[in-house]
């Protein structure tokens, strides 16, 4: 894989360039955004609802290897088989083992961003299983060779025409359809007798319960379910993070996550697996895969709090305007640029950047994470560490020096007046000024607040900070 | 060192001070109206519905009038007869050609207008899922407020190895935000109060 620096900047451009794709992202997803404002204004307790959230998982966190430790003994009494892996390549082998001692060919799964994370695919097909996405926007997503653009609505930056291409090519229906309901009718026909003659199920996992070795898989389209219970082997992948310790905390989370997601009260689908079904086998992975690592990060542990709702996304006015995929990154969006950098810090140094830090983020949360202060923290993480490039470098340091001197500051803040009046545009906007890239400069002002305030308002005394020196 | 012990180790070395972040006691918010007319409003907006009983109507011929077109109905309930005989459904597979499968809920949750359904409930899971449409019997008696009350009260969770809250009809809003009502799971859910 390689390690050069996501271009964010230049992929978001490009996806500027396409107006209605741009169009319908953005609406699409400040529609999304404005249905959860209208669940949160209905339930008075809403703030208390996220209060609670985020202090249970917290605490969770705090005791993650003994609430693991539950839910193994738990799940193990009620007869589901416990892996744990490191990493990416560990999961997918345990993953791979298991379909392998059953003669499993063929794999139905629905979403689950741990699989991504772990490049779960290839490795499988590899080993000559057929992988099957069953969730409507994850198989388009599949099909067109792409990663999910979103954690919750994988295809979001798509429109009708696009899947119609998709599926004309692999399901043979007309390239000319315009009804989704069409579309997703191919799909329900064409997933069914692969369902049906599926050697294996996956699912992933939004909370494990310690006290009772539950987890609980929350769908649309009931896609999990299927997968869940038309095979007889059943293998769930979960990060390690995603415990609640009792069950009566379900309550809690249930009621914030789809109304955080999609602005809708429930998904259609709530799923309890406490164990396998009659005739049936069922194993859970545990994943890390760097989580362990970074519950040590004092400033970024916080994120671990994740539910994977994607408030965080439809809010964020750089993610609607430049799309998931331009993350470069399995996780996309704010909480993206929080978390890909604990996988790769050289990699995913440009995404805390990709951020206005206007908090919106934060505020839309469901278990607090202070997001764009993590964002913010990040940006000096990468300078120290220099993983910025060297002008964004260079024209910071020069700011800071500026900034900490009240008059070389302000003798620079004439200079540039007097620049921006008379500079010609090549000499302003140029490769040593990315801000200016798509953004004017400010037009030039006669007078400064500070001149303006020396002039009106200011005692001797009080002229100026530096005059006490 | 095995996986789990060496994932376990790094966490107890990388872990916040766990007397720092105390477990809250169980919270019990919101709305706790459990009542019937609670539970329909917010069955229908997430597209489910409710079968009214016609005066003089029987179950089956309810089913039917709902679902004219049904050539297989299965019902695992004695309240409803239906075409197919549930004990013909052995395997996971065989629910594929059922038309319409009738149930009985163990419960309902007025907050959401979901219904539970386990292992107890279905003659084999997959049953409410490949079905096309399901009708699920729900008496009133077994209605709860809201989710905290749900998981406090009902021991289902604590004994059932598959249970499913539905919500009304699988659906979907993948392809350009379009609102779909029946995706892949059953395309209908109807609630039938006993």
């Amino acid at each position: 894989m390689s390690n050069r620096p996501v271009n964010h900047a230049r992929a978001a451009e490009h996806f500027l360039e396409d107006a209605p794709h741009l169009k319908f992202h953005d609406e699409r997803l400040w529609d999304m955004r404005q249905k959860r404002d209208a669940q949160m204004h209905m339930l008075p307790e809403w703030q208390e609802l996220r209060e609670e959230a985020s202090r249970i998982k917290e605490h969770t966190l705090a005791q993650l290897p003994e609430y693991l430790e539950q839910f193994e003994e738990n799940a193990k009494k009620n007869g589901i088989h416990v892996h744990w892996a490191r990493d990416g390549a560990e999961h997918n082998r345990i993953v791979g083992d298991i379909l392998k001692a059953h003669g499993a060919r063929s794999l139905i799964k629905s979403k689950s961003m741990v699989t991504e994370e772990c490049d779960m695919r290839p490795y499988l097909e590899k080993q000559g299983v057929t992988v099957t996405e069953t969730d409507l926007g994850e198989r388009i997503q599949q099909l067109d060779d792409q990663l999910p653009s979103h954690i919750v609505v994988p295809a979001v930056h798509k429109l009708t025409s696009d899947v119609a291409k998709i599926f004309a090519k692999d399901y043979h229906t007309d390239p000319n359809i315009r009804d989704p309901h069409l579309l997703a009718e191919a799909q329900r026909q064409a997933a069914r007798p692969v369902i049906l003659h599926a050697d294996a199920g996956m699912t992933g996992g939004n909370f494990v319960v310690a006290e009772t070795g539950t987890f609980v898989v929350c769908t649309n389209e009931g896609n999990a379910d299927l997968s869940a219970t038309v095979p007889n082997l059943h293998i769930a992948t979960i990060g390690i993070e995603r415990l609640v310790p009792r069950m009566a905390d379900l309550g809690v989370f249930i009621r914030l996550l789809s109304r955080s997601a999609l602005g809708s009260p429930i998904t259609q689908y709530t799923t309890h697996f406490r164990g396998p079904q009659d005739g049936g086998e069922m194993h859970v992975v545990l994943v890390d895969n760097g989580r362990s690592h970074r519950l040590g990060m004092d400033d970024f542990w916080t994120s671990l709090k994740c539910i994977r709702c994607g408030a965080c996304m439809n809010t964020c006015p750089v993610y609607r305007r430049s799309g998931g995929l331009s993350y470069g990154a399995v996780y996309s969006g704010p909480i993206g640029a929080i978390i890909d950098p604990t996988f790769n810090e050289r990699k995913y140094s440009t995404l805390p950047f990709a951020s206005t830090l206007n908090g919106s983020c934060t505020n839309v949360c469901p278990v607090k994470i202070d997001i764009h202060e993590q964002l913010y923290k990040w940006r000096r993480v990468l300078v120290q560490h220099r993983e910025i490039p060297f002008v964004k470098r260079e024209i910071m340091y020069m700011a800071g020096k500026l900034m900490g001197q009240p008059k070389m500051y302000r003798a620079a803040l004439r200079a540039t007046e007097t620049s921006l009046e008379s500079l010609p545009r090549f000499a302003l906007y140029n490769w040593l000024n990315p801000w200016g890239k798509h953004r004017e400069l400010p037009h030039p002002i006669k007078q400064t607040f500070h001149d303006w305030y020396k002039k009106n308002r200011a005692t001797p005394a009080a002229t100026a900070p530096e005059s006490g020196k | 060192m095995s996986a789990r012990d060496t994932i376990l180790q790094a966490l107890r070395a990388n872990r916040p001070t766990p007397q720092n972040h105390p477990l809250p006691p169980v919270a019990t918010l919101g709305d706790l109206d459990a009542s019937r007319e609670r539970f329909i409003t917010n069955l229908k907006i997430l597209g489910g519905d409710v079968l009214e009983p016609v005066e003089g109507e029987t179950l089956d011929q309810a089913i039917l009038r709902r679902h004219p077109d049904a050539k297989v109905i299965c019902s695992n309930v004695p309240e409803a007869k239906g075409t197919l005989p549930v004990e013909r459904i052995k395997t996971p597979q065989d629910a594929a050609t059922v038309d319409v499968a009738v149930v009985r809920a163990a419960f309902g949750i007025a907050e959401m207008g979901s219904i539970f359904l386990s292992e107890a409930q279905l003659p084999i899971n997959s049953f409410a899922h490949l079905a096309q449409h399901i009708v699920v019997l729900l008496s009133t008696g077994e209605l709860t407020a809201n989710m905290h009350t749900t998981y406090q009260t009902r021991p289902e969770f604590k004994s059932a190895r598959y249970g499913v809250l539905m919500s009304g009809p699988s659906a979907t809003a993948d392809i350009q935000g379009v609102l779909i009502r029946g995706a892949q799971g059953v395309r209908s859910l109807s609630v039938w109060f006993t």
